[in-house]
């Protein structure tokens, strides 16, 4: 399919001139900023002395937590996150010290001068160790409905077992950088890769003890973010602010590769337990669920992640007796944070596997016990916090894609290539996703817009949400340019600024075009009111009989005319002119809040989502049993954008979102010592996909004719749910692996399964069916 | 040396630019890419990772080749020094509109499929589609994913910058380079290429244009570091931010680059790069072309040598294991001889090799098999493409008309701290039949050969499983 509007800022990024912040021109009395970060995972700071790198020429700041003029704090949510450490370290990459210096050369040369004493303590790496001491970030969050024990009890079928989902590095191309320059008196100008300028800005005004209107931040665009950027951009950004303060000079603060790999927080790792009772037809009677993540060493967004992870632990199937507990480890490694799903993932991987494994366990396809625990149109179509599934996609989908992809007639092919082929397997899989769209701090479904349009019938809007990749700017300009009634190119969208529309949320939870493109929406609509009523008066005046009502005034084509007598027209652009004349203002701010969510985060009940996003995805593999290697080789998906604002655009959302779920799923491993010391910390051994590992065969659609009802433009939000289709490329792999076998054992599988996962878990299979087949021989356990 | 040269030039923007690094803030290990961010109005080359993994820095270089015309590769700008591109074009994704400001037929296609969504990446994927323009036409899916393999995107999915590259990639290559390449050829020709000494206050760099000064310098400079591709060397610099302070560059070297096919052996320039060779191999030795094909990128193939991987005697340097399997031999020359030492003797511990301090290698020698010898390659990678091995494996096996085991090699990189041959396993199979039970037999020897370590990339029990396997899938490949 053809976009019909590309990218915004598509001509300049194919071009190279599309600027970022490490692009910017800025005067020679740039200096470059350095943060000098722990070597420990755990350890007392005994005394630290950086008087000798202060010393060197081209040097003009080193600085420590004692030099922080307001207050030593950047946690977002919980303020357990020092800029600066101040007693202890508590991970490696915690900050330390700050330097700017006239060259990056300088700055090690000073870095390697600072002089640190520490006391090592015992640090806890792992989810296990923290469960067994009890180190948590928080009280474990529960939901529940009706009675999991009594009806497990009365169960035919129960399993139970474990699940490992592996931490994932966001990777986006352009690392943590923010530029800082100051103004006059204390004003401070922030240029900052961040998803979230409003918290930027405070936190700003926080380390430096000034006041908010000091301090602007503007975003252009981010070379990707993914939730990397939605808390941790500000720890860069708090950094170049603090250094600019000192030096008086502008500084910026780009992070090496693999200083950002080690430094931010990533996917929380998950240790998840199931217990799980279902029926002779594999209906789902009741589930148990623990879900355990590592936060890391500060709260940053881990409730909140963890809350939907368990708010996603149904996915798409109805569960009558539920319970769900959620613990946030405390260790000593860097603070997880968001991230593409923000725990979803982790809690769908739950669900898939348990439906997986009731199907084995059966002997029956996976398909057809997914559809039987579907969430039902009428019935069943409670989820377990309470909301209705309303406008439910789950069955069209299904049918449409199984149809589409042809899947019995595959499932059949790969059962007779399994039967042929000894070293190599395929399997194949279908996965659904049902996810919740708003933030489920419900507060946080705001968001502000302010629209001007000039005399020369150009429009400029600015809206709260922040521009990374993710299309939002375009949509934003087709949503004004709709709604004004004007050709595309009459509208710009700015670079969000703090000092145009304060007090935004961050552009997160797939949320960005929903609030902001009805706060957009809500600006235009308030200066078309202002402008039809001139108008009105100016056509009145010509033609007196009848008079135009103000009402009946229409924007299109780029005109602006009377619908009842469509010969009084005026062009847009020379319509503005005359406002100005008139003393009509061109300016107009907007606002809007999602209307009727709600929900009691202690009850774990209520309406936390305005509606759900759906997918689903069939995904064919070959497996090499011998060296677990895997290929793609066909991906089918359809999934649901309502009425889209821009299908190229939400097609490449799908598109990648989903390639991205892939990494998650296969190779992208990340790997600590027992120090805490990171061990994949760069693109060497950190594996995301390349071209070389999406389907040989992608057939991607969006489902048509599905518009969702009071949302702009009747569409849905797309940037997030599809990562979690990857998951059928999981199943897919285990499919196969498990082929091995002829899917008699339940395998031993982890995500990602890496080729080591496949082929260890291929090893075990082996000794399990010949232990299974020679009971005798079996060792006593 | 004779006629030296004391700055670096090359044509950028259609104009000769010579930067001399006396008194200025460049050094001669300023990499291209840094160089470009400084200058104002070359921002648009990215840097993703500065080792060579990501593309975002990517530029193509033309190079004038003997005929008069242009040769378009693509590189990683990160890992490039800026004296290595003396005398030739460098092409930046600013470079890529024409003079009425147009697109170019890849950009354009790029704007039409959505390949862009941050945009970040977007620079070096432009760069490596016009080197594929420039070279392919009409290219087909494999050839596109390999000419994008080195090129990471974290948006899109590749999906439409693969439609971008089918559909643009079919005019032949003609643009406005290919009118302008008279022009820019006697530009190319106007620098001199004699041999660069580069002197700075902590550094001195070295690139001679002859095999007899190269072999020279190195006595004269024994502590100096060599380069060819430096895509090894150069992470030095960008990873580890050490200041060389000797370099002696060979990439300069013609008489490195050439490679001469005889009835029976094929020899191999030190200095010519992966790409180059790969032609020459395809028919000959294809388990060594397999393993280039999986080697790095088409960036990184287009300047890493067969010296460089020799000369690193990496634990996990992919084409040791298979040169083993062919029998190949390295030659080393200095000033006074040459000598040739096989495979098997020139790893002599963890990256330490038979090479003396005054030595070169300036070949690597294949004899051409004879019939009933097998050769195959295996790589075992976390991800297929563009990654370094967990494990490998080059094997080569003889069997006679009764399908017995005359001669059997299994190399193994990855497994030891050098690459090593599982010798117990070798001489368990001579004169035993070929068959699957024999082979489950060696499998089960197999666990003494090797202690692998487990490190970032797998665990030891994998590694170990892994190789194992690998004796079994050669089996399986192998059998008529
Ligand atoms: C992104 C990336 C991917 C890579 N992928 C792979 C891969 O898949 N497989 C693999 O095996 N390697 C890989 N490498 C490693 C490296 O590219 C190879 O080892 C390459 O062959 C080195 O060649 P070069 O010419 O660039 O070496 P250089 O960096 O120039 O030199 C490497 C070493 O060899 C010595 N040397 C070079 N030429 C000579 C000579 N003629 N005589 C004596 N000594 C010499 C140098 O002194 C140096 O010690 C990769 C590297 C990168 C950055
Ligand atoms: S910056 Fe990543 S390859 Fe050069
Ligand atoms: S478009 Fe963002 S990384 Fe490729």
């Amino acid at each position: 399919m053809k976009p019909l509007t590309p990218h915004e800022s598509a001509s300049k990024h194919v071009s190279g001139e599309a600027v970022y912040i490490d692009d910017m021109l800025v005067n020679e009395q740039l200096l470059v900023g350095r943060v000098v970060y722990s070597p420990h995972a755990h350890a007392r700071i005994k005394s630290f002395d950086f008087s000798e790198a202060k010393k060197i020429p081209g040097v003009h700041a080193v600085l420590s937590h004692k030099d922080i003029p307001g207050h030593n704090q950047m946690g977002p949510v919980v303020k357990d996150e020092f800029c600066l450490a101040q007693e202890k370290v508590i991970c490696i990459g915690q900050a330390m010290f700050l330097i700017a210096a006239e060259t990056e050369e300088l700055c090690l040369e000073a870095e390697r001068k600072i002089k640190v004493e520490y006391e090592i303590l015992e640090p806890i790496l792992t989810i296990e160790k923290a469960l067994e001491e009890n180190s948590l970030l928080g009280p474990p969050r529960k939901m529940n409905r009706g009675n999991p024990d009594e009806a497990l009890k009365k169960a035919p079928h129960v399993i139970t077992g474990r699940l490992y989902t592996g931490a994932q590095e966001h990777w986006y191309l352009e690392t943590q950088v923010c530029l800082c320059v100051p103004g006059e008196g204390k004003e401070i100008n922030v240029f900052s890769s961040t998803q979230h300028p409003s918290e930027t800005q405070s936190l700003i005004a926080e380390v430096l003890g000034i006041a908010k209107n000091e301090v602007v931040v503007e975003v252009r665009r981010m070379g990707g973010a993914f939730g990397g950027k939605e808390t941790q951009g500000n720890h860069a950004a708090c950094w170049a602010a603090l250094l600019c303060w000192a030096t008086k000079r502008p500084v910026k603060i780009r992070l090496f590769r693999d200083d950002d790999q080690r430094i931010t927080g990533k996917r929380h790792r998950f240790l998840s337990r199931y217990e799980v009772g279902f029926d002779e037809e594999g209906k789902i009677l009741a589930a148990k669920y623990e879900l355990n993540s590592d936060g890391g060493c500060a709260t940053d967004l881990s409730f909140a992640i963890m809350e939907r992870a368990m708010l996603h632990v149904d996915n798409a199937y109805f569960v009558p007796n539920i319970s769900v507990v959620g613990k946030v480890c405390k260790t000593n490694l860097p603070s997880n944070t968001a991230f593409r799903g923000f725990g979803g993932p982790q809690g769908m991987a739950v669900a898939e596997t348990v439906v997986d494994r009731i199907a084995r366990s059966l002997g029956k396809d996976s398909a057809e016990i997914r559809q039987k625990n579907f969430y039902g149109l009428d019935a069943n179509n409670v989820t377990h916090y309470g909301e209705t599934v309303e406008n439910n996609r789950l069955f069209l989908i299904y049918d449409q894609l199984m149809k589409s992809s042809d899947y019995w007639n595959r499932r059949k092919d790969v059962e007779a290539f399994n039967a042929k082929n000894e070293f190599f397997k395929k399997g194949l899989a279908v996965t659904p996703v049902k996810f919740g769209i708003s933030f489920t701090t419900t507060f946080l479904n705001q968001a502000g817009a302010l629209v001007n349009v000039y005399k020369d019938g150009t429009i400029l809007v600015n809206h709260g949400g922040t521009e990374m990749g993710q299309g939002l700017h375009t949509k934003m300009q087709q949503v004004a340019a709709a709604e004004f009634g004007v050709r595309l190119n009459r509208v710009k969208v700015n670079a969000t600024n703090t000092s145009k529309v304060p007090n935004t949320s961050a552009t997160a939870a797939s949320a960005g075009a929903d609030l902001n493109g009805m706060a957009v929406k809500n600006a235009v609509d308030i200066l078309k009111g202002r402008i039809a009523e001139a108008v009105a008066q100016i056509f009145t005046e010509k033609n007196p009989n009848p008079p135009t009502k103000k009402e009946d005034v229409i924007f299109q084509d780029d005109m602006i005319l009377d619908m009842m007598h469509p010969e009084r027209k005026i062009a847009f652009a020379d319509a503005m002119p005359l406002m100005q004349l008139r003393q009509v203002s061109l300016s107009a701010t907007g606002y809007y809040k999602t209307p009727n969510i709600g929900w009691d985060k202690e009850k774990g009940w209520g309406r936390p989502f305005h509606y759900f996003a759906f997918g689903m995805c069939v995904s064919e593999v070959l497996v090499d049993v011998l060296t677990g290697l895997h290929t793609l080789l066909r991906t089918d998906i359809l999934h649901d954008v309502g009425d889209s604002l821009n299908p190229g655009i939400d097609l490449g959302q799908v598109e990648g979102g989903y390639i991205q779920g892939v990494g998650w799923c296969t190779t992208e491993e990340i790997k600590w010592d027992d120090k805490g010391n990171l061990l994949t910390h760069s693109p060497d051994t950190y594996k995301i996909p390349s071209v070389q590992d999406i389907p040989k065969d992608f057939r991607v659609e969006l489902l048509e004719n599905v518009p969702n009802p009071n949302t702009i433009r009747r569409s849905k939000a797309v940037a997030e749910p599809p990562l979690m289709l990857a998951l059928s490329t999981w199943l897919a792999i285990k499919n196969a692996v498990s082929a091995v076998v002829d899917h008699e054992i339940e395998p031993e599988f982890s995500l990602p399964a890496t080729n080591e996962v496949i082929v260890l878990s291929v090893e075990d299979l082996k000794k399990r069916s010949i232990q299974k087949r020679a009971p005798e021989f079996s060792p006593a356990k | 040396m004779s006629n030296l040269n004391d700055s670096v030039s090359f044509v950028l923007d259609d104009k000769v630019v010579t930067e001399d690094f006396r008194n200025s803030a460049l050094r001669p290990t300023t990499t291209v890419l840094n160089y470009l961010r400084s200058l104002p109005l070359h921002k648009g080359v990215k840097e993703g990772c500065a080792e060579g993994d990501c593309g975002a820095c990517t530029v193509v270089l033309g190079e004038l080749q003997p005929d008069g015309t242009l040769r378009y590769e693509s590189v990683d700008s990160c890992l490039l020094f800026l004296p290595m591109i003396h005398g030739r074009q460098l092409i930046t994704v600013e470079n890529l509109k024409n003079d009425r400001g147009e697109l170019h037929p890849v950009q354009q296609a790029m704007v039409e499929t959505n390949g862009s969504q941050c945009g970040y990446c977007t620079p070096g994927f432009i760069m490596s589609l016009f080197s594929l323009y420039k070279n392919k036409n009409h290219p087909s899916r494999e050839e596109i994913d390999d000419s994008l393999t080195g090129n990471l995107c974290r948006c899109t999915g590749y999906k439409p910058i693969i439609e971008a590259a089918a559909t643009s990639c079919v005019h032949h290559g003609m643009d406005q380079f290919s009118r302008n390449e008279p022009q820019i050829a006697s530009l190319l020709k106007s620098i001199p290429r004699e041999s660069l000494q580069l002197q700075t206050g902590q550094q001195l760099y070295l690139r001679p244009a002859k095999l007899s000064e190269a072999l020279s310098l190195i006595r004269l400079h024994p502590e100096a570091f060599v380069i060819c591709g430096a895509t090894d060397v150069a992470l030095r610099v960008t990873k580890k931010h050490e200041i060389l302070k000797e370099i002696i560059d060979i990439s300069g070297v013609e008489e490195l680059k050439l490679i001469s096919d005889k009835p029976d052996v094929l020899s191999i320039g030190a200095g010519v790069s992966l790409s180059d060779a790969m032609g020459s191999l395809e028919n000959n030795f294809p388990a060594l072309y397999e393993m280039l094909n999986v080697f790095g990128s088409q960036q990184i193939r287009n300047v890493a040598t067969f010296g460089g991987n020799l000369g690193t005697a990496s634990p996990i340097g992919d084409t040791l294991p298979v040169l083993i399997a062919y029998n190949a031999k390295v030659v080393l020359s200095n000033s006074a001889k040459r000598r040739e030492v096989s495979l098997d003797e020139f790893v002599v511990g963890y990256r330490k090799t038979a090479r003396r301090p005054d030595e070169l290698i300036t070949a690597v020698v294949l004899p051409k098999m004879r019939n009933g010898s097998i050769v195959k390659s295996y790589k075992v990678s976390k991800r297929k493409d563009l990654d370094i091995s967990t494990v490998s494996g080059g094997f080569r096996i003889d069997l006679n008309d009764r399908q017995v085991v005359e001669n059997i090699k299994l190399a193994y990189g990855g497994m030891a701290e050098t690459t090593k041959r599982a010798l117990n396993v070798e001489k368990f199979f001579v004169g035993k039949p070929w068959k699957r039970e024999v082979v489950e037999e060696a499998m089960q020897i197999f666990d003494g050969e090797f202690s692998p370590i487990s490190d970032a990339r797998a665990g030891a029990e994998f590694r170990t499983i892994a190789a194992r396997n690998l004796l079994l899938k050669f089996w399986s490949e192998t059998i008529s």
